[in-house]
């Protein structure tokens, strides 16, 4: 970090108004223009959208400036936490109309043959074994959080909003579908089926 | 996204299998990822080794599309500034 980004970074800190209050504008701007590039050939931003993230992302970032280690330039980090408050934004919009009851039915079937078939991948013995494998495993292993997420996930909703359904925070939601991908793992590893045998499965 | 299920598409089945055989014992979550995304694409933009922190980084990115998504806008960014 240079002597200069370590200066602006004691300017949001400062207890002196007019010095914060034009740290906080030099950064505005440069959130602005970094999602100028990142986000400005999107239809669905306009410019009031990202003068908007912009403003909420430097919010975020005084809200978070204690996480903030040094380990990257002060500006990297910065876009990074403007760029997840949009696109977090952006995701909740798209995704707004879905319902948690909706979310949970589609999640019940997912151990169903009609679902996962067993010849989703061809026709090979050790494909449809797998499958088949596969399926016992969700039947047997996960709860109905579980399998709405993986369902929710596979059918393109982003991950913000399955966890907003599931009433989860965006960690919560990962160790949910960490948990149970691990579960899945393991049940298949007692039947016999290893990381790789999965692998092969589908480059095959 | 409508009540009636649909069947997963060979895709959808292919990226189900494949996150599972990824799976780890132990991963970094999108918030650990957050923290050193910057460092991360700094890193990666310059060609400089990663540590362990980082490989779990570029692990979890390779398990979440949300993640993924943001760390390429972040790079986009960085790279219209070199």
């Amino acid at each position: 970090m240079t002597t200069q980004e370590i200066n602006w970074v004691e300017a949001l800190r400062s207890a002196n108004q007019k010095e914060q209050a034009d740290a906080m504008n030099l950064l505005r701007g440069v959130l602005l223009q970094g999602l100028c590039i990142a986000l400005g050939d999107r239809a669905d931003v306009s410019e009031a959208h990202l003068e908007d993230f912009a403003q909420e992302g430097l919010l975020r970032i005084l809200d978070k400036l204690d996480q903030f280690q040094g380990r990257s330039l002060f500006t990297t980090w910065a876009q990074s936490v403007a760029l997840n408050t949009a696109f977090s934004e952006l995701r909740r919009k798209r995704w707004k109309d879905v319902s948690l009851d909706a979310l949970m039915e589609q999640g019940g079937h997912l151990a169903e043959p009609s679902i996962l078939p067993d010849d989703a991948l061809g026709s090979h013995e050790d494909q449809s074994h797998l499958l088949s494998a596969m399926r016992k495993a969700i039947a047997e292993e996960l709860t109905p959080k579980q399998r709405a997420a993986i369902m929710a996930e596979l059918g393109g909703m982003p991950f913000d909003q399955v966890c907003s359904l599931l009433g989860t925070s965006r960690n919560a939601g990962y160790k949910l579908l960490h948990d149970a991908r691990r579960a899945l793992k393991r049940h298949l590893e007692e039947a016999g089926i290893t990381g790789y045998d999965i692998q092969l499965a589908f480059t095959t | 996204m409508t009540t009636k299920a649909q069947p997963l598409t060979p895709p959808q089945v292919a990226e189900f299998l494949r996150q599972v055989a990824l799976t780890r014992d132990q991963e970094a979550d999108c918030g650990t990822c957050l923290q050193h995304i910057g460092e991360f694409a700094e890193k990666k933009l310059t060609g400089t080794e990663l540590d362990a922190a980082l490989l779990s980084i570029e692990h979890h990115l390779s398990l979440c599309p949300e993640c993924t998504e943001e760390y390429e806008a972040l790079k986009k960014i960085l790279e219209a500034h070199q």
